[in-house]
């Protein structure tokens, strides 16, 4: 699903924040990144969604270099990855259920679609009887939820999630991987980006463990590490 | 298609209402810019339709005393038909003098004057219509003549000063229309950074560029569209309270083809305000 061949990604100020990366990640794969900051992980997040290009090597995904998508393209590779973040990024005068909409309308889906997915997918975040309010009436935790909604309702191929537990309570990030266990379940592929080193543990996912913009460990149903990224 | 007609009506509905003042600002520079421009089109055309109505036939008139003799008009005639300067003279008697000066003003004016009270004239067309001036200088000091006109000085005189009025309403036109059109620019700037978090969000889903930046820029045409509405209704106004007479009169089809103008003017300053906002404010 995803494949990272070389890639190699330098800031215009000189500091490399990735180097001579190969990965493959499997149709359906839970994955977790891991790395102190400035380890690489949000490099990687923002090649995968094409906001930026990488200096050498070549990204796949789903078999299409996104190297070569045309400018015009890269909305419609968007559309297959869903994105979640430590900040929610809802819209703060819009109502739960609107937020979720408005990723349906803004891609142009007809009413009838959004009349029947979004009640569907705030079901399965377990939000129904909160889609009237607005996201200041919500709990952090609800409010990530809002966000995996949000990201999941197109039912892209690629979930990725930038520290989505960040802000959350242990409590809350618990609902919240279980939402994102459940949608790798329907076969979605999940990245997730963490510093939560019990919650990797206990999880026993693959592993990939990015420091100075190198991979220094990839492991099977692997754990946080003790010198590692951001433990040390 | 349909829903995104739906939604980019009502986001553009909903941008100008948030900045409302900024928005009503921009629409009234733009009608004052471009009634400025749509009055200084009408008199440009009033203006070259009364200098082609007086430069065809008649130049030169020459007006006989009331009391010249029969002779005095004779001798007069003979002259202008032999003279090479002249191409040809058309002799007005007091009952058609008196017809033309019926027609050339208001019923309420005419009562004055009778019949008896009209001058005689010739009316002439000089071979060369610069030689008015020639034709003037020799029949002034006939005897039996009264006066002798030639339009030719005042229709150059009348040309400059409106061509001055008019250098002067396009040069003042000129400058609103630029602080139209950065009004514009701002209040879509405004607009954009108002939406930043939404413009974000659809960044992320995967909405098209089009798709973002279409609304910002109905926006801008909105606002010139309306501002030239405004100004066509002024036009519109001035020509219908404020008609200009005789040889300047305008007929409707000018009237229209004026308002055309102004209204393709202000479409096109707001869209290349917002068009300009867009390129340098919204990062898609």
């Amino acid at each position: 699903m995803i494949r990272f061949e070389n890639v190699g990604k330098t800031y215009p100020n000189g500091t490399p924040a990735l180097k001579d990366i190969n990965l493959d990640i499997e149709k359906g794969e839970f994955v977790f990144l891991v790395g102190a900051s400035g380890s690489g992980k949000t490099t990687f997040l923002r090649l995968l969604l094409r906001e930026e290009l990488p200096d050498s090597g070549r990204i796949l995904e789903a078999g299409r270099d996104i190297g070569e998508l045309p400018k015009w393209r890269v909305p419609y590779l968007r559309r297959n990855i869903g994105c979640v973040f430590q900040d929610f990024r809802l819209l703060p005068n819009k109502s739960v259920y609107e937020n979720v909409a408005f990723a349906l309308e803004v891609i142009g889906r007809p009413r009838s679609t959004v009349e029947s997915q979004v009640p569907q997918i705030l079901e399965l975040v377990g939000l129904s009887d909160k889609s009237k309010n607005l996201p200041s009436e919500l709990s952090g935790g609800e409010q990530q939820r809002v966000a995996v909604a949000r990201a999941f309702v197109n039912r892209p191929l690629i979930l990725l999630a930038d520290e989505p537990t960040g802000n959350l309570d242990p409590a809350n990030s618990e609902s919240i991987m279980a939402l994102l266990e459940r949608i790798n379940r329907t076969g979605t592929t999940v990245v997730m980006a963490t510093h939560d080193k019990a919650l990797v543990d206990r999880m026993r996912r693959r592993v990939v463990v990015l420091d100075k913009g190198e991979i220094i460990r990839d492991q099977v149903r692997g754990v946080y590490g003790v010198n590692e990224g951001a433990a040390r | 298609m349909r829903v995104y007609f739906r939604y980019a009506f009502r986001e553009t509905i909903s941008n100008l209402w948030r900045n409302r003042m900024m928005t009503l600002a921009a629409i009234l520079t733009v009608a004052v810019s471009l009634s400025l421009v749509g009055s200084a089109l009408l008199l440009k055309q009033s203006a070259a339709q009364a200098s082609v109505a007086w430069q065809t036939g008649t130049r030169v008139t020459v007006w006989m005393n009331a009391a010249a003799s029969q002779g005095e008009l004779d001798a007069v005639r003979t002259q202008l038909a032999d003279s090479p300067l002249v191409h040809k003279c058309v002799f007005f008697d007091q009952a058609r003098d008196y017809k033309e000066f019926l027609a050339s003003l208001p019923p309420s004016e005419t009562n004055v004057l009778t019949a008896a009270d009209m001058p005689t004239s010739f009316r002439c067309e000089p071979t060369i219509p610069a030689d008015a001036f020639v034709v003037e200088s020799t029949f002034k000091n006939q005897p039996g003549v009264y006066a002798v006109t030639a339009p030719e000085q005042q229709i150059r005189q009348m040309n400059h000063a409106i061509r001055i009025l008019q250098i002067v309403f396009l040069a003042l036109a000129g400058v609103l229309l630029l602080s139209a059109t950065v009004l514009i620019l701002n209040t879509i700037r405004m607009a954009i950074f108002a939406r930043r978090r939404e413009v974000s969000v659809m960044k992320l889903v995967g909405a098209t560029n089009w798709f973002i930046r279409i609304p910002f820029i109905t926006e801008g045409f909105i606002q010139g569209l309306l501002g030239s509405f405004v100004a066509a209704g002024v036009v519109t106004a001035l020509h219908t309270w404020y008609p200009l007479h005789n040889e300047f009169a305008l007929n409707n089809v000018a009237l229209l083809g004026t308002n055309a103008v102004v209204i393709g003017v202000g479409v096109l300053i707001g869209s290349v305000g917002s068009a300009i906002a867009i390129r340098r404010f919204l990062d898609v």
